[in-house]
């Protein structure tokens, strides 16, 4: 009986934290779809707050901004982590200890402490050589600097879990340097390239504090846009913003989940 | 000089007999498949000498085996002819050109690796047909080539599967088949059938032994396993602690090991210290006076467990002993037996003609004929 009851307190539990979870995301989805400006009150079902917000040049801007923004970054992050994974993996017989050190701090180190050393570093800069001013050119750069240790690590477990000994087949095999990284190096880690490139892509679109701190007033982010508008109070809109979202990101799982099915059915 | 020693030494050609699927005589082997070796050293660190000072010369269309124990240096001289590895001193000839600091890409050398290493991101027939890709090798030139080495694997429909679904002499055959369709000069194999299971790796070793003489490449065979070695090999090298202690055919290096490291390695027991000589006997502590045919000229004797006689009806006048059997297995073709004789353990192995079995406890009289013991060194 004992067994019993530990089962039925870990299943509230478990109901507890959905909850917590979903229930406030909800009523997030419900009220964008109200049909008046309340908190408290749900009218009736409505689209207006949707017609709103795609006739907000401000909100597409920002949407357009956030999209460029990780698209740059999440790119070239992919090219630099995977040139320091594959340098972590080549080099993991000797002592890296601190080097490797260096690569996780990002990871690990404040959101605000990271944005704000930017956002010092980029002003300074830009007053000593005039380049560099706040805007998207510096947001990419912090982006790709914070999404770097991520890809590098991926890449570095994926090289870490293959056998070493394919690298000398393909020398055995007539592959010089540069046809092995087209034939075999990049083709054998594509998995991992592939989910380097949406993890940074959702970290890029997702993040906040970093964008907040190096972004100029030219390149509004759509996180930093809901930002400002929420000093104003959660208007609808907000929820709306939310509402797509939250589709997009179940809409981008759903698609991953399905490709990694896909993949391992086809290995079956 | 490597070339003449090439030509002078003709191939074996004991292979064309017995093969009569493959239609086509023995490809006569070219010059290009000699390999010499010239005081290779490799150490890996201070205290990791893996190969201190080996010199040795494989003859055109041989199939030649480097066996010893782990850590003997077999696998890294394997290496050092694919160019995976770099000398630290020392000279590797292949064909004549000397080839010590060419990268494995430029190397006319393939490997069959010991984890068979296939590329799981390619088809059987991608990978297969990569060193030909990489060779720049074009369309339809390849696939040509690659359903020819299809057929002569017998890879039948394997050729549409993933890599994945194979299983390990599956995989195997694919990793003989991508190497092979390169057609190199030498073709190197580091334990290719240790990964496998008794049976399969039995008609493996037939099939690979097969495939070289049809084809008349040299093929270097590295493996632990000293019954496979002699199953396969024209000749064979035995390493230990970097340095080649024997180089024969199987038939010399069981008969005649040249000292104790390869008299154990190849399975020997009956090994005892020569205490004293006299013209053509050497006294022991264990079995005393032994007559032998040729003048003495090491520390040790042995006897192979096959040529000891047992019974009351032995055949020769000299060498008589007595021993006390301890141990008998009974293994179909033949009996081993494990005697006591004056405190020295002994093992022989007699073949099964139906003959009445020693029971355990039996004291069984026992002959060697002089030409059957061999001295050798400590």
């Amino acid at each position: 009986m004992r067994g019993g009851s530990m089962r039925r307190s870990l299943a509230v539990v478990w109901w507890v934290v959905m909850v917590f979870l979903y229930l406030p995301l909800g009523v997030v989805v419900l009220y964008s779809f109200n049909s008046v400006n309340s908190a408290a009150t749900f009218a009736h079902f409505s689209l207006r707050w949707y017609h709103r917000l795609f006739s907000n040049p401000q909100i597409i801007e920002a949407f357009w901004h956030s999209l460029l923004l990780a698209l740059i970054s999440s790119m070239i992050a992919v090219v630099l982590g995977t040139l320091i994974g594959y340098g972590m993996y080549r080099h993991r017989g000797r002592r890296l200890g601190w080097l490797i050190a260096l690569i996780y701090l990002p990871i690990v180190m404040p959101d605000i402490v990271f944005g704000i050393s930017e956002m010092t570093f980029f002003v300074r800069f830009n007053q000593l050589t005039g380049l560099l001013g706040p805007g998207l050119g510096t947001m990419i750069i912090a982006h790709v600097t914070f999404e770097i240790p991520f890809v590098a690590l991926i890449v570095y477990s994926r090289f870490v879990g293959m056998d070493a000994t394919l690298f000398e087949a393909s020398k055995d095999l007539y592959a010089g340097p540069v046809r092995r990284v087209c034939h075999f190096i990049i083709p054998a880690i594509k998995p991992a390239l592939i989910s380097a490139f949406f993890l940074s892509f959702t970290l890029s679109i997702d993040d906040f504090v970093i964008s907040f701190f190096t972004s100029g007033p030219e390149s509004t982010t759509l996180p930093i846009y809901i930002w400002g508008a929420i000093r104003k109070g959660v208007s609808p809109e907000i929820n709306a913003i939310a509402t797509l979202m939250i589709g997009a990101v179940a809409i981008a799982a759903l698609l991953s989940l399905a490709l990694s099915r896909r993949r391992s059915a086809s290995r079956q | 000089m490597t070339q003449t020693t090439a030509q002078a030494d003709s191939p074996d050609t004991r292979g064309t007999s017995t093969t009569p699927e493959y239609a086509a005589p023995d490809a006569v082997p070219r010059d290009a498949s000699s390999i010499s070796l010239r005081r290779l050293r490799k150490s890996f660190g201070a205290d990791a000498v893996a190969l201190d000072g080996v010199d040795l010369d494989i003859r055109p269309g041989e199939f030649f085996t480097l066996l010893g124990p782990s850590g003997c240096g077999k696998t890294t001289l394997l290496r050092l002819l694919a160019g995976l590895e770099l000398a630290d001193d020392g000279h590797v000839e292949i064909g004549g050109r000397d080839v010590t600091e060419v990268p494995p890409h430029k190397r006319s050398v393939n490997t069959v690796f010991q984890s068979y290493a296939l590329f799981t991101h390619l088809s059987v027939r991608d990978n297969i047909a990569f060193g030909l890709r990489m060779r720049g090798v074009g369309g339809s030139e390849r696939q040509r080539r690659v359903s020819e080495i299809a057929d002569f694997i017998k890879l039948g429909g394997l050729i549409d599967r993933r890599v994945d679904q194979l299983s390990g002499g599956q995989r195997q055959r694919i990793a003989l088949a991508r190497a092979l369709v390169c057609e190199p000069d030498v073709l190197l194999l580091d334990e290719p059938l240790s990964a496998l299971d008794a049976g399969l790796r039995s008609q493996l070793q037939v099939e690979l032994q097969r495939i070289q003489k049809r084809l008349g490449m040299t093929f270097v065979f590295v493996t632990h396993d000293q019954q496979e070695a002699m199953v396969m090999s024209d000749r064979i090298a035995v390493l230990n602690d970097g340095r080649i202690q024997q180089i024969g055919t199987p038939r010399e290096i069981y008969e005649k090991p040249v000292n104790r490291f390869v008299a154990s390695f190849m399975g020997h027991e009956n090994l005892f210290d020569i205490e004293s000589r006299e013209g053509d006997c050497i006294d022991t502590a264990a079995l005393g006076r032994l007559k032998v045919e040729t003048p003495p000229h090491g520390e040790l004797v042995m006897i192979r467990p096959e040529a000891l006689e047992l019974g009351s009806e032995v055949s020769s006048e000299f060498n008589r002993f007595e021993g006390e059997v301890r141990e008998f297995f009974y293994r179909g073709s033949h009996i081993e037996y494990r005697l006591e004789v004056n405190g020295m353990r002994m093992k022989a192995l007699s073949s099964n003609q139906g003959q009445r079995l020693f029971r355990i406890g039996d004291r069984v009289p026992m002959c060697v004929w002089p030409e059957d013991l061999v001295t050798l060194a400590r």
